[in-house]
């Protein structure tokens, strides 16, 4: 089983990236590819959320790539979040460290809730300016 | 607070004591005073009474004496009655007046005789009269006819003359004509010198004098207010002896004075008055009472003196002590260098500055002697820590499992009562199929027993070689031990001999404790015969025990440490529980399950009881015999990597090799895959690796062979992992970092042909049971 990617734009500032099947050092250019296409849409300061939902296994490689996109979002002053990952995903994860943990969420209701909480912080600070 | 110093209280203590004492005998000295003052008192107004009865007798007297001669001289001359009675009144100034009163009868048979009464006027002139010529007879009169009664003289009661406005008393005395009373001589005296006598006598200021006449009314008083009172019962009753008197009334009837008074009686002669002279007795004591006051005024003032002096006196004694009590709180917090006072006098104080001195400086030798034992003690610790180190670096691993031999896995525990120990065991390949396993346990505990525990399992290890079988090895090492063994230290012994292809394992006990052969049927004790312990008996041999080990079950051996340990009731966790526990535990548990719930249950059953005995226990599982070994060659290209990745997913998918255990054994070998073949080729040029995948009944074991670039993943220094890969410049490291988690066991080897890792991945213990 291979990788199989799906991406969409709910918002300007907001995009999802449904990442399925295995991430290793055979597939991970492909999603690296596809998140070339799909960044740019994106607009500065937005949120990139990767679904792992479907995701059964990562290896380096596989880590390599998220860390790529992290590091993308970053740049621009956006930030990206992980959901749904799979107790192998979640043990490599654990094992190398690789992700802040409030930057995983295992379900959609605790992601809505940060973001939310997270747009209220930008609207606090936009009325105190 | 001021009650706290020894110096007030002992000034206070003082004055109390004292003020006792002085006051005890003030009031001694104040009673014998007083007696004496008393008895001083009553001499002297005794002496003043009897004075001031004789001045009054004296008068009275002369009225008397007067009378009587001019009774007698009117007795032979009646006619010149008055002009005697006038002499006699000049003569004596005392006399108011004076009459001679005859018998009227015998009046009017002389005509010659009237019965004149002569007396003093107010203005000093002697006027006269007859009494015959008064209207009513005198005759009937009670003062004549007392009068002529009166032979020898008598005082008549004093009355209240209203025509001279002044209390008189008289005197009547007989006219005497051959033996037959005729008249009498009336003497009337006046009063005033009885009072000027009272007046002028020397009396204590409060005193008073008084006299009382025949019928016990005071005929003067100094006291104005009582003159011809009737006197007091108690008064009448003191005056009535004859003789001069004392006596105390409680009460005076005198309101002039206060408290009780002593009277003193006179009585005076030829009357029957009583001269009374009263002292209030608070007159008598006020000087003596005075004194009294002053003295104890300046016995206080004195004693204050005393006390305060004692204060100062013994608060300078004392001073050091302060000092020192201060200094022995410094001693309490172990500082020994401080100043004492000086030794100024060789007293008590001074004794004790001394001793403390002493006690300092011998504390100090003390407290350095403390030191040096406490350093002792500690590097004695140390020692003994080192010593420790030392005696478990001796016993191989806990855990043990080959990974060239996947037929089995020892696990063991040693727990040593205190810091060293005399119990031990040990396992070693004898060749590349035989194991040797040995649990024993030294007769002693502590230093000796852990070097004569460190003697057996070095010998062991060096006959080893010389033993094909544990009979022999137990004769060779009893050789061994009874060489030169004076102190008699000796060791029980469990040696078995594992064949690892077969589960052939042979048993020789040197009076060990027998070990448990745990199965998922039963378990049971095997009995092993054994022979003596080592060390002791030179010439013993060892019987030999041979049986075989099906695949999963599980030989724990162990030390009396185990079936001997007491909870607080002494009982001992014995043989019977061991059992039991080991029978509890399901089969497929790996030794290290089986030596753990074994320890655990017997820490329960001994609760915090303290431990005495080492305690050491050691499992041996036998998994069975080898497995299949499958071999791929893989292409050192990533497809070929992954097309070897996907068969061994297969083929462990196949032989039901958990999904997770799948997962990470597919995470390895990608991870160490891809590193070789994107890193370990830098020529690019076309090689193969070989992959032998090995799955057993307890682990899973991979090697790896090839020719690349050396490469030790065990030696790739691990990743600083910041929590965030992404704040990293360099991701690598990572895939190696995984690998070393994941695997369970790995050994990497370089040899001519290249690089051979070798794998194992025990399945998860959960999984199994």
């Amino acid at each position: 089983m291979t990788l199989s990617l799906r991406s969409e734009i709910s918002e300007p500032g907001r995009a999802t990236m449904h990442v399925a099947g295995r991430l290793d050092a055979m597939t991970f250019g492909e999603l690296d590819q596809a998140m070339q296409q799909l960044l740019p849409k994106v607009a500065d300061g937005g949120t990139m959320v990767v679904d792992l939902a479907g995701l059964e296994y990562v290896s380096s490689a596989g880590l390599r790539s998220f860390a790529k996109i992290r590091k993308a979002m970053k740049a621009r002053g956006g930030q990206t979040l992980l959901i749904h990952p799979q107790p192998q995903v979640r043990k490599v994860f654990d094992i190398v460290k690789a992700v802040p943990l409030s930057e995983v969420f295992s379900s959609t209701q605790e992601l809505d809730a940060y973001l939310d909480s997270m747009q209220r912080k930008v609207l606090e600070e936009n009325d105190d300016l | 607070m001021v009650m706290r110093s020894i110096a007030s209280r002992m000034a206070l203590w003082v004055l109390a004591g004292s003020a006792l004492v002085l006051g005890l005998i003030g009031i001694w000295l104040l009673d014998l005073t007083r007696a004496q003052i008393l008895e001083h008192t009553h001499h002297e107004a005794a002496a003043l009474a009897a004075n001031a009865g004789s001045q009054i007798q004296n008068r009275l007297d002369r009225v008397a004496v007067s009378a009587r001669i001019v009774s007698s001289m009117i007795a032979t001359q009646p006619g010149d009655a008055e002009q005697l009675l006038r002499d006699a009144l000049k003569a004596n100034t005392d006399l108011s007046g004076m009459a001679a009163a005859f018998k009227p009868l015998l009046v009017q048979a002389h005509p010659d005789m009237h019965s004149p009464f002569v007396s003093r006027g107010d203005d000093g002139k002697v006027i006269s009269r007859d009494l015959l010529e008064d209207t009513g007879s005198y005759a009937e009169q009670t003062w004549f006819l007392g009068g002529l009664s009166c032979s020898a003289g008598c005082w008549q009661r004093p009355f209240f003359s209203k025509s001279r406005h002044r209390q008189l008393i008289n005197y009547s005395f007989v006219i005497d004509r051959d033996n037959h009373p005729v008249g009498i001589i009336n003497a009337d005296v006046t009063l005033d010198w009885l009072h000027k006598i009272l007046a002028s006598v020397d009396k204590p200021p409060g005193a008073y004098v008084f006299v009382l006449d025949s019928d016990g009314n005071y005929l003067a008083h100094d006291n104005p207010n009582l003159l011809s009172k009737r006197a007091d019962t108690p008064i009448l009753k003191l005056l009535a002896s004859d003789r001069p008197t004392s006596a105390r009334l409680p009460v005076a009837q005198n309101t002039q004075a206060r408290g009780p008074v002593w009277i003193y009686s006179e009585p005076i002669d030829g009357t029957r008055w009583r001269l009374g002279l009263a002292i209030p007795e608070i007159q008598i004591y006020a000087g003596v009472r005075h004194i009294f006051l002053l003295s104890l005024a300046l016995g206080l003032l004195a004693l204050f003196g005393v006390a305060m002096m004692t204060l100062l006196i013994i608060r300078r004694m004392m001073a050091p002590l302060g000092v020192l009590a201060d200094r022995a709180a410094h001693v309490a917090r172990g500082e020994l260098d401080f100043e004492l006072p000086a030794v100024k006098h060789h007293d008590e104080v001074g004794s004790l500055t001394k001793s403390f001195d002493r006690m300092r400086h011998e504390l100090a030798l003390h407290m350095e002697d403390l030191a040096r034992v406490a350093r002792e003690k500690q590097r004695l610790a140390s020692e003994l820590e080192i010593a420790h180190q030392i005696q478990i670096g001796l016993l191989p691993n806990e855990h043990y499992f080959d990974i060239n031999c996947t037929s089995f896995e020892l696990h063991a525990a040693l727990r040593p009562a205190r810091a060293v120990g005399g119990d031990l065991y040990s396992y070693f390949m004898l060749d590349a199929t035989r194991l040797y396993v040995l649990v024993g346990d030294v007769s002693d505990k502590g230093i000796p027993a852990a070097l004569f525990m460190a003697q057996t399992i070095t010998l062991a290890k060096s006959l080893a070689p010389r033993a094909p079988s544990p009979d022999i090895m137990l004769q060779l090492l009893n050789q061994e031990l009874c060489r030169g063994n004076d102190s008699c230290m000796f060791v029980t012994l469990l040696c078995g001999l594992l064949d690892t292809g077969n589960g052939e394992i042979t048993l020789a006990s040197a009076g060990h404790e027998p070990p448990v052969l745990c199965s998922s049927s039963v378990t049971r004790l095997i009995e092993v015969e054994t022979g003596s312990v080592l060390g002791l008996n030179e010439d013993a041999s060892y019987p030999r025990h041979r049986m075989t080990m099906q695949p999963g079950q599980t030989l724990v051996l162990y030390t009396d440490g185990i079936t001997e340990a007491s909870n607080h009731e002494q009982q001992m966790y014995g043989l019977e529980r061991t059992i039991e526990c080991l029978s509890k535990i399901p089969q497929e548990a790996a030794p290290e399950g089986y030596i753990r719930q074994l320890i655990a249950d017997m820490d329960q059953f001994v609760a915090d009881a303290p431990q005495f005995d080492d305690i050491t226990a050691l499992a041996l599982s036998w998994h069975g015999s080898k497995p299949e070994v499958t071999q791929l060659l893989i292409d050192n290209q990533l497809a070929g990597v992954f097309a070897a990745l996907d068969q061994c997913d297969e083929m462990l998918a196949a032989a039901g090799t958990s999904p997770l255990l799948r997962d990470d054994i597919r995470l390895v070998l990608e991870e160490l895959l891809v590193n070789t073949v994107s890193y370990g080729y830098p020529d690019a040029r076309a090689a193969q690796i070989s992959l032998q995948l090995e799955i057993g009944t307890g682990a899973i074991t991979i090697e790896l062979a090839d020719d690349a670039a050396a490469f030790d993943p065990l030696q790739s220094e691990p990743p600083e992992l910041t929590g965030d890969i992404a704040d990293r410049e360099d991701v690598g490291g990572l895939g190696v970092h995984l690998v070393r988690t994941l695997t369970s066991e790995m050994r990497y080897t370089h040899t001519d042909t290249g690089n051979h890792l070798q794998l194992r991945f025990n399945h998860p213990f959960e999984e199994r049971s």
